[in-house]
């Protein structure tokens, strides 16, 4: 399955809830409506032709203005890889876990939510995972984060 | 410790005493620069040079110095490399059990003032003097084996100058 059949592929099978997202990139790039996540991932997991068996990575990102979260997922079987992502609200982020989909999802979410504050919903153990055990100081990724030796790039 | 520290206050009360005490000073400190027994302890990019110092090349041999696995068995640490957040009090746990006199060199930009990761970074401890006393600073991302040489012989300088009644 090339490019232009799986991104047919994908819109033809949920309407309305999947739109392409231009990138510039060889794999397509999807944006999924945020409360549809887990639906869509048990989907593409339990589908034959698309069979996404392998979640590579989850990233969070935040842009200044609005928080994403970053799925890169890929068929080891079909040989098929493609991205897509959500976006959390900007006042108390919160997306669904995916662990029940691919159980490796567990420390990614973790770091998801240690490192940008955005909540997961139904998620097992969300405790301190890659900052010291006795870390107060917040959420380092978020834009707006500052601490007392924090020492922000000049700006030219 | 304690019998060597009071060594030459009885020593100099002895007729010919300055010449035993000035004597075991030297003994002492010539022993102690020319076995600097270092810690390894490579925490990032660092540690290829400083294992590169220690290979055939450059020789860290020729100055007496070789790595030890064990924090008990060093003087020296050569804190080769980034020193996270995390890390720093695992450092200063290694510098506490080490048995003193004890010297540590700060190899490389990280750990002499944060070296890149100084802006944006919020895990990395800026410059490793917040977490234990440094002796000799080598600047340098990484520096090459000639800068940890040179390092070495200015820590081994300031050793020779000790003198008994400076130990801590």
């Amino acid at each position: 399955m090339d490019r232009e059949q799986l991104i047919k592929y994908i819109q033809d099978k949920f309407p309305g809830k999947v739109t392409l997202l231009d990138c510039g990139r060889v794999e397509p790039f999807f944006k999924v409506e945020l409360g549809f996540l887990k639906e869509f991932c048990q989907a593409i997991r339990d589908d034959t032709t698309l069979g996404m068996d392998y979640l590579c990575n989850i990233a969070g990102v935040d842009s200044g203005e609005h928080y994403e979260v970053v799925y890169s997922v890929a068929s080891v079987k079909n040989k098929i890889r493609f991205d897509f992502k959500i976006f959390p609200e900007r006042e108390n982020p919160a997306i669904d876990s995916v662990i029940d989909v691919w159980p490796g999802a567990n420390w990614y979410e973790r770091e998801v939510w240690e490192l940008y504050g955005i909540n997961i919903t139904g998620h097992p153990s969300l405790k301190r995972f890659l900052l010291p055990d006795d870390w107060n100081q917040g959420h380092p990724m978020r834009k707006n984060w500052d601490a007392p030796d924090f020492v922000r790039m000049p700006e030219n | 410790m304690g019998i060597i520290k009071k060594l030459p206050v009885f020593l100099e009360k002895v007729p010919g005493g300055g010449i035993v005490t000035t004597s075991l000073d030297y003994i002492f400190s010539q022993s102690q620069a020319s076995s600097l027994w270092y810690l390894l302890f490579g925490t990032a990019c660092c540690a290829i040079e400083l294992m590169a110092t220690g290979a055939s090349r450059y020789d860290f041999d020729r100055l007496g110095m070789i790595f030890r696995a064990s924090p008990r068995q060093s003087d020296l640490i050569i804190a080769a490399g980034t020193i996270t957040k995390k890390m720093a009090p695992r450092l200063r746990l290694l510098y506490d059990q080490m048995a003193e006199p004890r010297y540590v060199i700060a190899m490389g930009g990280c750990t002499v003032k944060g070296g890149p990761f100084y802006y944006d970074s919020y895990a990395v401890e800026k410059g490793i003097d917040h977490i234990v006393p440094v002796d000799v600073y080598i600047p340098g991302c990484p520096p090459r084996p000639e800068s940890l040489l040179e390092g070495c012989l200015t820590l081994q300088k300031k050793v020779k100058r000790l003198k008994m009644q400076d130990w801590s």
